[in-house]
C-alpha cells in the first residue's frame, strides 16, 4: 500500500510503561500529524488496554513484553496488540449500561466500555499462545 | 500529577495538573478520601490543567461522588478541556456528575 507508515515498540509488564506508552504515542502522533483530540483518544484506548493486559494478564510474576504495532493510513490507523498474558478477548464483554444515576453506575468494566466508544473497530484473535487485539480508527490530522 | 488543595470558606478545591491515570490515581484518592475524613463536605475539582485522564482516574471521582452523598455532601466538576469531557460523556458520568464552566461557576453554586 501507498504512503504506509509503520511504527513498532515493546512494553514490559509494569505499571511504570504507562508513561513510555504515552511517549511512544505523543511521538507517533506528531510524526503523523495527529490532532490533539486523536492523540488523546488513541493514548486513552491504548493506556486502557495496556493497564488491563499488566493487572489481569499474567499469573506468574516473570517479566513479560507487551507489542505494539502502528501503520498508518490516509485517515485512519490500525493498531495492533501482542501480549501472551492468559486468553482474554475484551470484544466479547458485554459493555455495562451508561448509568443514568450516581447508585447504578458500577466500577467495572469501564475501560473497555472507553476503547469501544474510542476506536471506530476492535477484533480479538489467539494465536500461538498470545492475544492479539487489532484496533482501527479514523484520526484527523492537523 | 500535581494536587493544589485549595479551602475556602466551606468548599474544598483540589486544583489537578498533567495526567491522572492508573499511575496517579491512587495518590488523588488518597488526598480527597483524606479531605472527607476530616469533615469536608463541599468538594471542587477543577480540571483546567488536567491534560488527561483515564478509567482509573473516573473511578475516583465516582467512589468520591458515592461517599459525599451518603454524607450529605456535594461534588462539583469544573473547567474540562473538551476532550476530558467527552471522557465523561463516554462513561455517562455526564448524567449525575455536575461539570460547570468555570471555577467561579463551581464556587457560586455552592452559595
Amino acid at each position: 500500500m501507498e504512503n504506509r507508515s509503520c511504527f513498532a515498540f515493546e512494553l514490559a509488564n509494569t505499571s511504570s510503561e504507562l508513561s513510555t506508552l504515552c511517549e511512544e504515542l505523543e511521538r507517533i502522533g506528531q510524526a503523523l500529524k495527529l490532532s490533539r483530540r486523536s492523540i488523546f483518544e488513541i493514548n486513552l484506548a491504548m493506556d486502557e488496554i495496556f493497564t488491563n493486559i499488566i493487572s489481569y494478564g499474567y499469573t506468574d510474576q516473570a517479566e513479560h513484553t507487551v507489542r505494539v504495532c502502528v501503520s498508518a493510513d490516509a485517515d485512519h490507523l490500525t493498531i495492533v496488540v501482542e501480549d501472551d498474558g492468559v486468553p482474554f478477548n475484551p470484544v466479547e464483554r458485554l459493555t455495562p449500561k451508561v448509568p443514568d444515576n450516581v447508585e447504578s453506575c458500577k466500577i467495572g468494566g469501564l475501560g473497555i466500555h472507553l476503547v469501544k466508544n474510542l476506536v471506530d473497530d476492535i477484533g480479538y484473535r489467539r494465536c500461538d499462545g498470545k492475544n492479539i487485539l487489532t484496533l482501527t480508527k479514523t484520526v484527523e490530522t492537523t | 500529577m500535581e494536587i493544589i488543595e485549595e479551602k475556602k470558606g466551606t468548599v474544598n478545591t483540589f486544583t489537578l495538573q498533567g495526567r491522572l491515570d492508573s499511575n496517579t490515581s491512587q495518590v488523588f484518592e488518597k488526598r480527597l478520601f483524606d479531605a472527607i475524613s476530616d469533615g469536608t463536605r463541599n468538594v471542587v475539582i477543577d480540571f483546567k490543567d488536567l491534560d488527561y485522564i483515564s478509567s482509573a482516574g473516573l473511578r475516583v471521582i465516582l467512589k468520591a461522588t458515592k461517599a459525599l452523598k451518603r454524607e450529605e455532601g456535594r461534588i462539583l466538576l469544573c473547567s474540562m478541556q473538551d476532550y476530558v469531557k467527552e471522557v465523561f460523556e463516554i462513561a455517562g458520568f455526564d448524567s449525575f456528575l455536575p461539570i460547570v464552566p468555570t471555577l467561579d461557576d463551581a464556587i457560586q453554586s455552592f452559595k
